[in-house]
């Protein structure tokens, strides 16, 4: 088929088609002039001590960009979509102030993360300078929402819930079980989680039943556990509640496998390792039946199930913090979207008031009062046989505990 | 050297630095130069000890982390005033100072020995403020955020920038008068020689000690004023290594035993930091293997310094590079 300029295509007709046809390729273009990319800071310590977990959670809200824009962006803002800007807090505070600067300067409309409680208290007072608002991901220090922030939000739950949650359910799991346990080691990094906890669990087991034999302090990082795993072996304990990073918790583990240390329970609290994939397919003997109390995703919400297809299909581990920063940027989508303004005391309201329940966390819908979401609370979790599962609440669970663990 | 000719670069220098906010309003290169000036200060407390008086120092976060503590906890402990807890954290810095230089320098410790013995001191203070309940273990120290300027807290990033550019002129024009006066004189001679200084009158452990306290009281004042703008301090930040470092890089990459060394040291870390992001931002951390690499280029060829460099490439600034060790 060829269509030659003949004799039929007259001035006026040429004019009219080719008008017609600017027409046409001008279109889309308005239509995207009208609904601009809106952009959303992405903060995460991408390298530095906390490298990993930076980008766990970069992932997350990476997909959750990915997840908005393919359902057609804010519809409120005529369909525009996210668009990332990344930011690099290098695992510090001053990293994270300077992050939250350049994010300002490029015109985000809020910013999504930090993870490490002194990299989101400089981030969110940054912030704050700009009334720009702010969803904090993980920071488990409560003092990041009581400093009267306008502008900071937190979507998950802080140190005290964890913590206050974590020793009624043991309790709970105790008494279920006929009280086996009786007698506690504690084991703590010196850290500020690891030492702050070591202190509320001192005051809080004795008046729950519980006998402490020993707290044992270990540094971050520290080479060689073995020295503690022997300090176990000698007390004996029914029950070892440990409070560490990853790499220290995995040495725990396996030293206290090979020694034949055996509790009734390892029973921790927000630890780095016991509910981590990674720990499981590395090490599955050293990591059966150890129970946590931690972050963790809604295993009931297909949502849920997917993004953890599609993270393990990238051959990567699926962490609670890849399932938090997803949820926190569905969260700021909703906001925006009921905003319907890019405007940042609209959206800073929009937060405030906001009641979202379409994230893939076991929390029902957002309320937060005074920068904390209120429903926000930690799961347990066992590792049983080749998963992790939920064990309490009873409304999450999808396995039952299993404890004492067989001998 | 004549006293105006001593001075007037410096001077003329601050007031240029000082017109900077009225140049720009981004807070982008604000705060970038504000974190840029807090390590200068830390630099040049390192530099009086290290690059004047040849005792290098691997512990100066003892310093820095003392005088952000003593901020902090006057403050919050006992409602002092901001600026008097400021001025307090400078002395008790400097009296912490003394105190390891006595206990050093008494016995004699030189080289790398006091090296490393101010590295045991720095990490001492770490664990024991990370295991102490009084200074608030390991959740660190926080500030309320109350902006007014009777409280030390500015609500603009100029504000700070003008201050924190205020102390680094203090650490600027007394490292220069320092380096006219006897004490200054001694200190290069304990520096060249420690016995020759003896055996010519010179009381070493005086100087030296002297040289401590002062070298340690900028420290602290980098470290109080850390605390304001952050508002924030934990163990780690306050005595880690990353800050003992940094202090002691500034100086000399900058040149080590100039007066400008320091600032300039710091200019130029913190802009290769930002140059090397913004050639490879979008790949975390290779942005920090290019920065290690020019770092290595630096240190092997450009012996005594940016300074040291510019004054043997034959366009040293008058009164720039002045006395730049070998």
């Amino acid at each position: 088929m060829t269509h030659g300029l003949d004799s039929k295509w007259t001035r006026r007709r040429f004019l009219a088609a080719s008008s017609g046809g600017a027409a046409m390729l001008a279109a889309p273009s308005y239509l995207r002039a009208q609904a601009a990319p809106i952009k959303v800071g992405i903060l995460q310590p991408l390298t530095g001590a906390l490298a990993f977990d930076g980008q766990q959670g970069l992932m997350g809200s990476e997909a959750a960009i990915k997840v908005i824009n393919d359902a057609g962006g804010i519809k409120s803002l005529g369909g525009a979509k996210l668009e990332m800007a990344q930011g690099d807090a290098r695992s510090t505070p001053d990293g994270g102030n300077a992050e939250v600067e350049r994010l300002n300067s490029d015109g985000v409309v809020a910013i999504v993360g930090g993870f490490a409680s002194p990299i989101c208290l400089a981030a969110t007072q940054a912030a704050s300078r700009y009334d720009l608002p702010y969803i904090v991901d993980v920071g488990v220090t409560d003092a990041i929402v009581q400093r009267g922030l306008k502008n900071t939000f937190r979507f998950a739950p802080g140190f005290g819930v964890v913590s206050r949650t974590a020793l009624d359910n043991l309790v709970k799991l105790n008494d279920a079980a006929g009280k086996p346990a009786k007698t506690v080691v504690l084991v703590h990094e010196d850290g500020l989680f690891g030492s702050g906890l070591a202190k509320l669990l001192q005051a809080e087991l004795p008046n729950r039943g519980f006998d402490i034999l020993d707290t044992i302090a270990h540094p971050t990082p520290a080479r060689d556990m073995s020295n503690v795993a022997l300090q176990i072996k000698a007390k004996n304990p029914d029950l070892l509640i440990p409070s560490s990073y990853y790499g220290e918790f995995v040495l725990l583990a396996r030293t206290m496998q090979q020694q034949r240390i055996k509790p009734k329970g390892i029973y921790s609290i927000l630890n780095g390792a016991a509910s981590n994939f990674r720990f499981l397919k590395e090490f599955p003997e050293a990591a059966q039946y150890v129970m946590d109390c931690n972050h963790w995703w809604d295993p009931r919400k297909e949502a849920a199930q997917a993004l953890r297809k599609e993270v393990e299909a990238q051959g990567k581990f699926f962490t609670y913090n890849t399932a938090l920063n997803y949820s926190c940027v569905l969260l700021l989508a909703d906001a925006l979207e009921r905003a319907a303004s890019t405007d940042r005391a609209k959206i800073t309201e929009a937060l405030a008031s906001s009641t979202f329940a379409g994230h893939i966390m076991p929390y029902g819908p957002t309320r937060f009062g005074d920068g904390q979401n209120q429903g926000a609370a930690p799961v347990n979790l066992q590792v049983q046989g080749n998963d992790i599962k939920v064990i309490f609440p009873d409304a999450f669970a999808d396995a039952k505990p299993v404890f004492p663990v067989p001998a | 050297m004549s006293a105006p000719r001593a001075f007037a670069p410096i001077l003329m220098i601050l007031a240029l630095g000082a017109a900077l906010p009225f140049v720009t309003s981004s807070n982008i290169i604000l705060n970038g130069m504000v974190t840029t000036l807090i390590v200068a200060l830390a630099g040049y407390g390192w530099n009086l000890l290290g690059g004047y008086g040849g005792q290098f120092s691997f512990g100066h976060a003892a310093f820095f982390g003392t005088g952000a503590y003593a901020c902090a906890l006057l403050q919050q402990r006992c409602g002092v005033n901001a600026w008097v807890a400021f001025a307090s954290a400078i002395t008790i810095g400097g009296g912490v100072g003394f105190i390891i230089g006595y206990l050093s320098f008494r016995s004699g410790l030189r080289g790398s020995y006091f090296a490393l013995v101010t590295l045991a001191f720095a990490e001492v203070f770490r664990i024991v403020v990370n295991a102490s309940s009084f200074f608030n273990g390991a959740a660190g120290v926080l500030l309320e955020l109350d902006a007014r300027p009777g409280n030390f807290q500015f609500a603009s990033r100029a504000a700070y920038y003008e201050v924190a550019l205020g102390l680094v002129g203090v650490a600027l024009l007394s490292t220069r008068a320092l380096e006219r006066s006897r004490l200054g004189a001694y200190l290069v001679a304990v520096r060249e020689n420690e016995n020759a200084a003896k055996a010519l009158g010179v009381d070493t452990l005086k100087t030296k000690l002297q040289a401590i306290s002062l070298s340690a009281a900028f420290t602290a004042a980098a470290g109080a004023f850390y605390v304001q703008y952050f508002l924030f301090i934990n163990p780690e930040l306050g005595f880690g290594a990353s800050i003992s470092i940094e202090a002691l890089l500034a100086p000399i990459i900058g040149g080590l035993g100039t007066a400008f060394g320091p600032l300039v040291g710091a200019v130029a870390l913190h802009e290769l930091g930002e140059l090397t992001q913004w050639l490879l931002g979008s790949l975390p951390g290779a942005d920090m293997a290019l920065f290690g690499v020019f770092l290595v280029l630096i240190i092997a060829f450009a012996r005594g310094g940016i300074l040291g460099l510019l004054s043997r490439l034959g366009r040293g600034v008058h009164g720039m590079a002045g006395e730049v060790m070998p």
